[in-house]
């Protein structure tokens, strides 16, 4: 048994090397890191407008980068354009820990958890009254961490979703093209023994392209205090992405009609997630997008924000199950095409 | 060996591939599956070899009815050699050997060089990838796969195809080799120069159904008459109306 599994290893290990997955991987991470170093980290961003209702002045004096409003009304009007973040504080002490801040806006519905750290971050600084007017102190970030933090998870969904789902796919691809999926229907060898290897190797790959882009791009006291969460939303990540990588190449005929999908994949499906984060472009349907979820869990591990709770990691669990499910059906499905 | 009794399939409605099947085959046994394009004949390999599920009647396979048999256990001792060559370009013929027979207990697993060379593959290409072999060559590795895990059971499905006339001479003689060590096997063919020199008995599928059963020897001298010194093709067409090919 693990015997089989280890020669399964081996053989997607080999077909990887053949199909130049890790050295695009590697050129990936080249690429994003010298972005992230040389251009990115050095980007005065404008930081997102913050507005604070503070009736009872539990917040104390007046904070650079935090306009204060005199109503719940002139707060939601503030935030209307779906970007700025509101917050209304309701109690005696903001340090007290009793204090309740209502986050009123944080772009879209409540999700965006990464608006919510920077506006904690201006609450909870240390110099109030920075010069700038915005914070140079993000909870424990400099502003070029927070650079750091944004693109680092930026091009670490990217290169799951995309590098990801293309490598599993390709490596499927070719098998099918050489026709070897169908001896593995006659090898003592389970179909769940030949999925799991493949999700094995793309995950490992993933977890360890994640692992060094963190550290990397995060310094390494940073970087290894990411890395769990990081880690956790990678690894969830790379499974969905590698299934339905997986499903794709047994359902679809060729690579042509694949690319297809791949198109779409990025168009339709990732593009409207990094606008309505990233820009701040308000969609109303973005709570249902799965993607969303993923990617401001992601967003969320790189500020060390605990933002999924136990329903975002049961619908997670409960996808991946059952897109392995839909990948063993492919799978005798493929098996059992003539040749 | 082999029984199959009242043998259905269908790939659903009014798509029905097999009509009732009978026929069984000893143990030591060559036995021809011939027939034309579409009639049942990679339907029925299927199904005995545990790919196609949801067929109707009884299979059983080395002493096991395999509805209710342990698939990976018969799989063991089962040998298939496809009518392509299935193989991982990628990787050397010595590569692919030994990746197919990491899943086989290694008690069973000949030895992978001595295979090769059995086959007569050309040994300066033992470590380059199958991407650069001839269909020759990749058929032999291709046998050497399906011999691999010494089977009590072989499946052959056009073993002579893309080999020149002293390969096919070479491996209707492991064939044979195989039988003479108690290795039953099924063979699949358009060839009936293999049908003719191999088989101990064929069988003549048409549409589902199998047209006729009998060794290849009697089956010429029952159309002695009708034809005059009849070959086992012309049989064939007599019996079934088409040529192989069609």
């Amino acid at each position: 048994m693990r015997g089989s599994f280890v020669a399964l290893l081996k053989k997607d290990f080999r077909l990887c090397v053949s199909g130049g997955f890790f050295l695009l991987a590697l050129g990936s991470l080249i690429l994003y890191s010298c972005y992230i170093n040389l251009v990115y980290a050095k980007l005065d961003q404008e930081m997102f407008p913050v507005y604070r209702y503070d009736p009872g002045k539990a917040g104390g004096e007046r904070i650079a980068g935090v306009t204060d409003v005199g109503s719940l009304n002139e707060l939601e009007e503030a935030c209307a354009d779906g970007y700025s973040v509101g917050l209304h504080i309701n109690g005696d002490s903001v340090f007290g820990g009793k204090t309740e801040i209502i986050m009123v806006s944080c772009g879209i519905e409540r999700l965006d958890h990464i608006r919510e750290a920077y506006a904690r971050s201006l609450l909870f600084q240390e110099d109030k009254t920075d010069a700038l007017g915005q914070a140079e102190i993000i909870g424990v970030n400099t502003r070029e961490m927070k650079n750091r933090r944004d693109m680092t998870a930026e091009v670490l969904f990217f290169e799951l979703v995309a590098v990801g789902f293309l490598g599993v796919a390709s490596m499927l691809f070719k098998e099918k093209q050489m026709g070897v999926i169908r001896v593995h229907a006659i090898l003592p060898v389970s179909r769940i023994q030949f999925i799991l290897s493949k999700l094995t190797l793309i995950l490992s790959s993933d977890l360890l392209f994640a692992a060094v882009l963190t550290v990397i791009n995060l310094g390494m006291p940073e970087g290894l205090k990411a890395l769990p969460g990081v880690l956790l939303q990678a690894g969830i990540l790379s499974l969905v992405m590698a299934l339905v990588g997986f499903l794709c190449a047994e359902l679809l005929p060729d690579f042509k009609q694949f690319s297809l999908i791949y198109l779409v994949i990025a168009v339709f499906i990732t593009t409207p997630v990094f606008l309505s984060v990233q820009a701040g472009v308000e969609m109303g349907w973005m709570r249902f997008h799965p993607m969303y979820h993923l990617f401001t869990a992601m967003k969320n591990a790189y500020f060390q924000v605990l933002s999924a709770g136990g329903f975002y990691y049961g619908v997670c669990a409960a996808a991946i199950i059952l897109l392995f499910l839909a990948a063993g059906w492919g799978l005798g499905r493929e098996m059992k095409k003539e040749g | 060996m082999i029984g199959v009794n009242n043998l259905t399939f269908s790939y659903g409605k009014d798509k029905e591939a097999l009509h009732g099947l009978d026929f069984t085959v000893g143990e030591g046994e060559i036995f021809g599956f011939l027939g034309p394009n579409g009639s049942g004949k990679s339907t029925t390999q299927k199904i005995l070899t545990g790919i196609l599920k949801g067929y109707g009647g009884r299979v059983s396979l080395l002493g096991q009815d395999i509805a209710a048999a342990d698939t990976k256990e018969l799989l063991k001792q089962i040998g298939v050699l496809f009518e392509f060559p299935y193989l991982y370009t990628n990787l050397s013929a010595v590569d692919n050997l030994r990746y197919f027979a990491s899943f086989y207990p290694q008690e069973r697993v000949r030895d992978v060089m001595e295979l090769l060379d059995k086959l007569e593959f050309k040994k300066d290409y033992l470590k380059k990838p199958v991407a650069s072999y001839s269909k020759g060559m990749r058929q032999r590795v291709s046998m050497a796969r399906a011999l691999l895990n010494s089977p009590k059971l072989l499946f052959l499905d056009e073993p002579t195809s893309g080999l020149d006339p002293s390969g096919a001479v070479l491996f209707r003689k492991i064939i044979e080799e195989e039988r003479g060590n108690g290795t039953t096997v099924f063979l699949t063919t358009h060839n009936m120069v293999d049908a003719d020199l191999l088989c101990d008995r064929v069988a003549f599928i048409l549409n589902g159904n199998i047209a006729a059963l009998d060794t290849p020897q009697n089956l010429k001298e029952q159309n002695r008459t009708a034809l005059k010194e009849p070959t086992l093709e012309e049989v064939f067409i007599r019996y079934t109306g088409r040529g192989l090919e069609e």
